[in-house]
């Protein structure tokens, strides 16, 4: 039960940070991840790709894991630790843009459409095609 | 007696206290105390027994409090001042090794309570099914020791054919704001359940609710369904939860219920779509949480859904208490010895082949 992340700059016009989550994305660790990227957003970051290619899996952990980084990358950060976030309301069609995940494994995919995250999300097949839309 | 020099840097070194304190000066009293009741910062001296006293819950200062008083016995302002900047030192990061240590052991403390009074909650959850005429039901329920947010609620609603409600839920996250979460959902989605049409409806208000009452980063997947008794007639609303799975009496492919919409707590709306199903005598639904397919090996493999359904087929045409017994057992050999890393739920339901009620028009 481990995950590596590894983080990688896109220089550009339009520069894009990739988050690569390598391992399985559960309750042990999901809270490092969102610290990894509130850092990021600190850093400056203001366009993620979260690559899932080497995701194997992700537990239920992982999707508060997911909307809290939509929310910080939205600019949000919570007054406080146990104040948390407030729901989105995404609607067709208001699909943010700060945060894209590309190359998702069909397990991933799965526990996304089942839990409707994934309307959160542009997912795009793997990196170089979201780099290229962005 | 004040601590020693240096004992508010010690504790929070990225805050100067005595300039939190300062602005009070001339029209409140407000002191700072250490966990072990020092004053490490203050406006006045001491306090006195009336001041407001509000405790630091979380930080590099938790265990101390704050105290604010007025020489004016008639102002309300001391409350929530000793309430706000309780809050936001509170929110102080915790740098200091000594205190890292002091903030974790209270924090593992609180969580072991908080552990104790879930099992306690449990136990008054009735693992006893309701006695339902013409329906056999089973139910599995192990808690972890750590993780874990599973709740699941079996009730005969009051109302013509008295229905059977079923609810299976599992808050996503871990620690004290999970089991905090859990304790507030589950009376909150058996009094959506009651006073709502129907099962869609139900988690439509829940997730009104959690979302315009509570701030919260956490998640609940929830499943309603309601049978009709006296039909076998069920109807399923899903809100990101693991799909049921019916298990057909007469031998042919088990399938997934699939269909629902996005977990509560999340997005504003959930626009859930009822599916239904008919149970005919020796079909079986099953439900479960993710404790069942995300179970791991030792070897780092995950039991997944083909192995749930090799469960069930092991026992096909068994009882409600065979099938949740056979999938219990292999997980549980699955897992190895290891405490189970998630809570495990299972709860099956069978349309008995012969009908219990049976009425004869005389003797």
């Amino acid at each position: 039960m481990s995950l590596e992340t590894t983080i990688e700059q896109v220089e550009g016009a339009s520069p894009v940070t990739i988050l690569a989550l390598d391992g399985e994305l559960d309750a042990s660790n999901f809270e490092a991840v969102i610290d990894t990227v509130r850092g990021l957003y600190e850093g400056g970051t203001r366009r993620l790709l979260l690559d899932l290619a080497d995701l194997r899996f992700m537990a239920s952990s992982g999707l508060v894991a997911l909307h809290s980084i939509v929310r910080i990358m939205h600019g949000e950060p919570p007054p406080d630790a146990d104040a948390g976030w407030s729901a989105l309301h995404a609607e067709l069609g208001d699909r943010q843009t700060e945060v894209q995940l590309c190359a998702p494994q069909a397990a991933v995919e799965r526990v996304l459409t089942r839990t409707g995250l994934d309307r959160l999300f542009v997912v795009h097949a793997d990196r170089d095609t979201a780099i290229a839309a962005w | 007696m004040t601590a020693p020099a240096g004992a508010a840097e010690a504790l929070a070194p990225d805050i100067d206290l005595e300039a939190v304190v300062a602005p009070f000066r001339g029209s409140l009293s407000v002191v700072i105390e250490d966990p072990d009741g020092r004053p490490i910062a203050t406006t006045s001296g001491e306090a006195p027994p009336s001041a407001t006293s509000v405790a630091i819950r979380s930080g590099p200062l938790a265990g101390g409090r704050v105290r604010v008083w007025d020489e004016n016995p008639a102002s309300r302002l001391g409350g929530a001042v000793a309430e706000s900047l309780a809050v936001a030192l509170g929110a102080l990061p915790v740098t200091d090794p000594e205190a890292v240590r002091l903030a974790a052991a209270t924090t593992r403390r609180i969580e072991a309570e908080l552990a104790h009074g879930r099992r306690l909650q449990r136990s008054f959850v009735s693992l006893v099914p309701p006695d339902v005429p013409g329906f056999e039901i089973a139910a599995h329920y192990e808690a972890a020791r750590e993780v874990g947010g599973d709740f699941f609620d079996l009730f005969r609603l009051r109302r013509r054919g008295r229905p059977l409600s079923i609810v299976i839920a599992d808050v996503t996250g871990k620690g004290i704001a999970a089991a905090l979460l859990m304790a507030f959902s589950r009376p909150l989605l058996h009094a959506a359940i009651d006073h709502t049409r129907g099962p869609a409806e139900a988690l439509e208000r829940t997730n009104r609710i959690l979302v315009d009452e509570r701030r919260s980063s956490l998640f609940i997947t929830a499943l309603a369904a309601r049978l009709d008794v006296r039909n076998g007639s069920l109807s399923v609303a899903n809100a990101g939860h693991e799909p049921p799975m019916i298990v057909p009496g007469d031998g042919s492919p088990v399938r997934f219920l699939l269909g629902g919409g996005p977990l509560i707590g999340a997005f504003g709306r959930l626009d859930l779509v009822e599916i239904g199903v008919d149970l005919a005598p020796g079909d079986l639904v099953l439900f479960y949480t993710d404790g069942v397919t995300d179970a791991r090996s030792p070897h780092g493999e995950r039991f997944d859904e083909w192995r749930l359904v090799q469960a069930v087929e092991s026992v096909r045409g068994g009882t409600s208490a065979e099938v949740v017994d056979a999938i219990a057992g292999s997980v549980g050999a699955f897992q190895g010895c290891d405490e189970v890393a998630d809570d495990i739920t299972i709860v099956a339901i069978r349309r008995s082949v012969r009908q219990t009620i049976r009425r004869s028009g005389g003797r």
